[in-house]
């Protein structure tokens, strides 16, 4: 796990991603058939968010804390603000037939 | 401004390789990774899971750049993804935050399941556009050295996930070899969580056995 972009937060950073990737493991192989209804679907997304929160919801609130300090003391705020602004991963994928050769 | 593309096909499934590619840094391919921090994670209604990541990246200024061309050859970049764990794909998008007047590069990646034949495997397909607007008869060069400078790194960082890539793949084929390390490495979860809430690990997934051989 790379280190945080404050030493004070390493800790805190490591700590998080290890809770996060055992779920993240999980979270990726979702156990549900392909032909799982819409609302058995929802229901299990909604179990797996829960259960992130309940694992790493604690250890996460420290950490972004503890980087939302860092952040403003190395003056990125703005820049931040503003590139999330113009760059949130608006558009929809696009088609598949784009990537064939 | 100038444009790249590739694809790449990786053996393995999905969610093998999406791991591998989250869990990327660090890696001895990505050296010039200084720091890499999670700024904002949210699960969307739909059940994707969108996240932001701030990353520091060191750099090498080419030897024709004018001095004091930039104050540091230090970058930041902006990572934002979105996991769809149903449709079984991986969006990425990246951008340097600041010498944006000097080069800007924007880099997306997608990683998406693909049948072939009887088998699952995941193709990854990578798009940079490569723009700068630093004028003084240097834009031209500047844009290709940024291109030049970014396959290379197209290949350097593949290596890097496919390093990460193989030592998932081991420590899922070969559980029974890894039982030392997994008694390691349950022994380093609960030193980690000790003074967090004394709650040990329930399951030992691949990640913590990785883990185990990453940071022993």
């Amino acid at each position: 796990m790379a280190d945080s972009l404050s030493a004070e937060c390493t800790p805190l950073k490591q700590k998080y991603d290890s809770c996060f990737n055992a779920w993240f493991e999980g979270y990726l192989d979702p156990a549900i058939a392909n032909n799982t209804s819409a609302e058995e679907r929802a229901a299990y997304s909604k179990m797996k968010a829960d259960e992130y929160q309940a694992k790493c919801g604690q250890i996460w609130e420290k950490y972004r804390e503890c980087v939302q300090k860092a952040v403003k003391k190395r003056g990125l705020e703005k820049l931040l603000e503003q590139a999330r602004e113009e760059f949130a991963l608006k558009e929809p994928p696009p088609p598949p037939t784009q990537f064939k050769k | 401004m100038k444009f790249f593309s590739q694809s790449f096909l990786y053996d393995d499934p999905w969610s093998i390789v999406s791991l591998a590619f989250f869990l990327r840094y660090p890696n001895p391919y990505a050296s010039h990774v200084v720091s890499c921090d999670v700024i904002s994670r949210v699960q969307t209604p739909s059940g994707s899971l969108v996240t932001t990541r701030l990353i520091l990246k060191r750099g090498a200024l080419p030897r024709w750049a004018p001095q004091g061309i930039i104050s540091r050859a230090e970058s930041w970049v902006l990572e934002e993804s979105e996991v769809d764990p149903e449709a079984k794909t991986v969006r990425c998008r990246t951008r340097n935050l600041d010498h944006v007047k000097v080069m800007q590069v924007e880099e997306s990646i997608l990683f998406r399941q693909t049948p072939e034949g009887q088998v699952f495997k995941t193709l990854q397909t990578t798009e940079a556009r490569i723009r700068s607007g630093f004028g003084w008869g240097l834009t031209k060069r500047i844009e290709t050295h940024g291109l030049n400078r970014f396959k290379a790194n197209v290949q350097r960082s593949r290596e890097g996930v496919s390093l990460i890539l193989d030592l998932l793949r081991q420590s899922r084929l070969q559980p029974m070899t890894l039982g030392g390390a997994e008694h390691l490495s349950m022994e380093a979860v609960n030193r980690n969580h000790a003074e967090n809430d004394g709650r040990a690990t329930s399951k030992v997934g691949v990640w913590t056995r990785l883990k185990s051989w990453i940071q022993p």
